[in-house]
């Protein structure tokens, strides 16, 4: 019982020091500015914010009504050193978190807590830039317009700002689009001013203080809005970053009913087809290549593409104006080089590319944005600066064996905002890279040995049959016919040795050089000689080579022949030189040799030429 | 240490060319590959030369066909 009570207490007193760190702080001034010229709401508060306690404060309050939360995409804050507006902000957004809202606050608020990098000591004071980001906030009334319908958008906010601290002055303003504005809650100092609607300045305003106020105006930009986009990013280290985004787009305005005019449509597009949105534009990074817009069906061919060295813009029509209601799908595509994303850090890897779409002024319900790493990728660790869920996957795709590594982020609710940088850090090693090449050529080698094995492979059924046999021999004969081919051709090179030493000699007079080559001619020729009697014997005993025999005796006969009168020529030509005889007389000499020298090779070569072709 | 930007190892200009004349080599030697599997007879085939021609082809031909799949635009 005595441990509860001092509990309570303790917990009370906890409770109490925090209300009483709130009420401390007053907003010496408060701006606000909302951006309603979009389909996405912009919420730009300034806060001036002072420590009137004595305690030091490290956080800052941000309530938001259930109604609004629930819409919230966006939420960044951040310090606002310098003084004026010449330097807006600094640094990155501060770190907030949603906490559970205090016990003397009213109901359905949601309240975001943000975290300062220091405590604001006692007469402390700072400026604080919170930018908000709405999304399907607008509300369309009426419902349900016709094609000639303009769009009228509902909007309700409070002109006082609501914040758990007192606010001495503050003011409200609303950019509204360049259109006609059906109604607004006219509350003391309310002023407009062409597109603009002003409210306040109102001054020293208590704790939580509302005021509600509606404006009914009319926006027909385009309120396009992706129920899914699955981006995928696919890195390839040959030198690309291909990319692929599969849209699943609806028109988020005002419903159409009634019949649809094509007729009136193309005549007077911006009066009968105001609320529709014909064209959107994407901002894609410079040296974007190979852009393809496609849907089911096949590509659609209205689109532009136009590009500088800091960026390409797409601009893309869909099949159809989209009206309110009215739904398409489609798929952008492109490469952008490797070195423009992909950077080395200790060892590691990382990609750093934009996490949101690159069309302009789009919300998406749910963003997909899927990393697909090159096979063999390790220890992968996506880095994203707002929360979104992960998970991981296996792609399978070219040339893949155990599938590429896949990092899955998906985020509800993305706004343009969230077109921020992420990085996805992995391991790799360049050694990798060969797996594709290797398995092309593993691939081809398989084909050779393949061939080669059915080469080699006797697939004949009957080992013993007579045509098996037959053909067996015939193979053999052949080779033995190619074994000879090859012998006489050698034999016939020899010669032309001899004759060139002939050649040499009538040119330097080198008896002795021309000597000794007659002696290494007259061994190798004996060698042949030799080499030739065994495939001979062969041819002879073969009864296959019956008919090709007395052609291959007739070679060698008249290879001998040949073999002889080059002998008889040699000799006949050195003896001359020996005996220094002239020119003249060593021609008269050798003319009859020469002739049947002449005779016979060509003899020879014709016979050759015949059983080649066997 | 500053992040360092990394490209491919081979640029990919470069990709038309090498793959003509790789897949080009790689076909002639598959030619001579071929040529020396139907004249030779079964006797007078030597199984190390086919093999060695066969794979300085397929060496050939497996980097001429990435090649030209990178140059096609389908990066694997």
């Amino acid at each position: 019982m005595k441990l509860n009570l001092f509990s309570f207490l303790f917990t009370f007193t906890i409770l109490s020091s925090h209300v009483l760190s709130i009420s401390d702080l007053i907003l010496t001034k408060v701006d606000r500015r909302i951006d309603l010229s979009t389909q996405i709401v912009r919420t730009t508060t300034t806060l001036k914010v002072e420590n009137a306690g004595s305690d030091i404060v490290s956080e800052i309050l941000l309530p938001f009504p259930e109604n609004h939360a629930i819409h919230l995409a966006y939420l960044s804050a951040t310090l606002n050193e310098g003084r004026g507006k010449a330097k807006p902000s600094s640094g990155a957004g501060l770190p907030y978190d949603e906490v559970v809202s205090p016990k003397d606050f009213p109901n359905s608020l949601k309240v975001y807590s943000v975290t300062l990098p220091k405590g604001l000591g006692k007469g402390d004071s700072l400026t604080l830039d919170v930018l908000a980001v709405f999304t399907h906030i607008l509300q369309p009334f009426p419902e349900k317009i016709t094609q000639a319908d303009i769009q009228l958008l509902l909007f309700q906010e409070t002109a006082h700002y609501l914040t758990p601290y007192p606010v001495k002055v503050q003011s409200l303003v609303v950019k509204l689009p360049d259109a006609r504005i059906e109604s607004y809650t006219k509350l003391e100092k309310t002023k407009l001013q062409g597109s603009e609607l002003k409210y306040g300045p109102y001054e020293n305003l208590p704790r939580f203080s509302y005021l509600p106020m509606v404006i009914h105006f009319e926006n027909n930009q385009p309120f396009a809005v992706a129920k899914e986009l699955v981006r995928e990013i696919e890195i390839s280290h040959w030198g690309n970053v291909q990319i692929t985004e599969h849209y699943n787009l609806v028109h988020g305005g005002a419903q159409s009913k009634g019949e649809f005019s094509r007729l009136d449509y193309q005549a007077r597009p911006y009066v009968r087809g105001a609320s529709a949105f014909r064209r959107l534009v994407a901002k894609l990074p410079p040296r974007a290549h190979s852009v393809y817009y496609r849907d089911e069906i096949g590509n659609i061919s209205t689109s532009n593409l136009w590009g500088d060295s800091k960026k390409t813009e797409l601009e893309i029509e869909p099949r159809y104006p989209i009206f309110g209601g009215w739904k398409t799908a489609f798929t952008i595509g492109y490469g952008l080089p490797l070195q423009d994303f992909l950077f080395g850090i200790d060892g590691k890897r990382f990609l750093n590319i934009s996490f949101g779409s690159p069309i302009n002024e789009l919300v998406i319900d749910t963003l997909i944005v899927k990393v697909v790493l090159p096979e063999g990728s390790k220890d992968i660790s996506p880095s994203v600066p707002f929360p979104v869920k992960q998970s991981h996957e296996t792609k399978f795709s070219h040339l893949d064996i155990a599938g590429r590594p896949v990092v899955v982020l998906e985020k509800n609710n993305a706004v343009p905002e969230h077109n921020e940088h992420f990085q996805v850090y992995y391991k790799f090693n360049r050694l990798s890279m060969l797996r594709e090449p290797l398995m092309l050529i593993f691939g081809f080698f398989f084909l050779f040995v393949a061939s080669i094995v059915y080469m080699h492979a006797d697939l004949s059924i009957s080992k013993t049959s007579a045509s098996y046999l037959a053909k067996i021999q015939w193979e053999e004969v052949q080779a033995t016919i190619r074994q000879v081919h090859t012998i006489i051709s050698r034999c016939l090179t020899t010669h032309d040795k001899l004759e060139a030493s002939l050649r040499d000699l009538s040119r330097t007079g080198d008896i002795q050089g021309c000597k000794a080559t007659r002696k290494s001619v007259d061994s190798s020729l004996k060698e042949l000689t030799k080499e030739l009697k065994s495939p001979v014997a062969f041819l002879q005993s073969s009864p296959q080579a019956a008919q090709i025999l007395p052609k291959v005796e007739e070679v060698i006969a008249k290879e001998r022949d040949l073999q002889e009168r080059l002998m008889a020529k040699h000799s006949t030509v050195v003896d001359c030189y020996e005996k220094k005889l002239g020119g003249r007389e060593i021609e008269n000499r050798v003319a009859s040799h020469q002739q049947k020298i002449t005779a016979l090779r060509q003899e020879i070569d014709d016979l050759m030429d015949l059983i080649d072709e066997i | 240490m500053a992040p360092k930007a990394i490209a491919s190892p081979i640029p990919d200009s470069l990709y038309p060319t090498l793959s003509v004349f790789t897949l080009a080599i790689g076909l002639i030697l598959t030619a001579s590959f071929f040529i020396y599997e139907a004249t030779s007879s079964r006797k007078t085939r030597s199984l190390s030369q086919e093999l060695a021609t066969g794979a300085v082809a397929s060496v050939f031909l497996g980097f001429g066909s990435l090649f030209l799949l990178l140059a096609s635009g389908v990066y694997v």
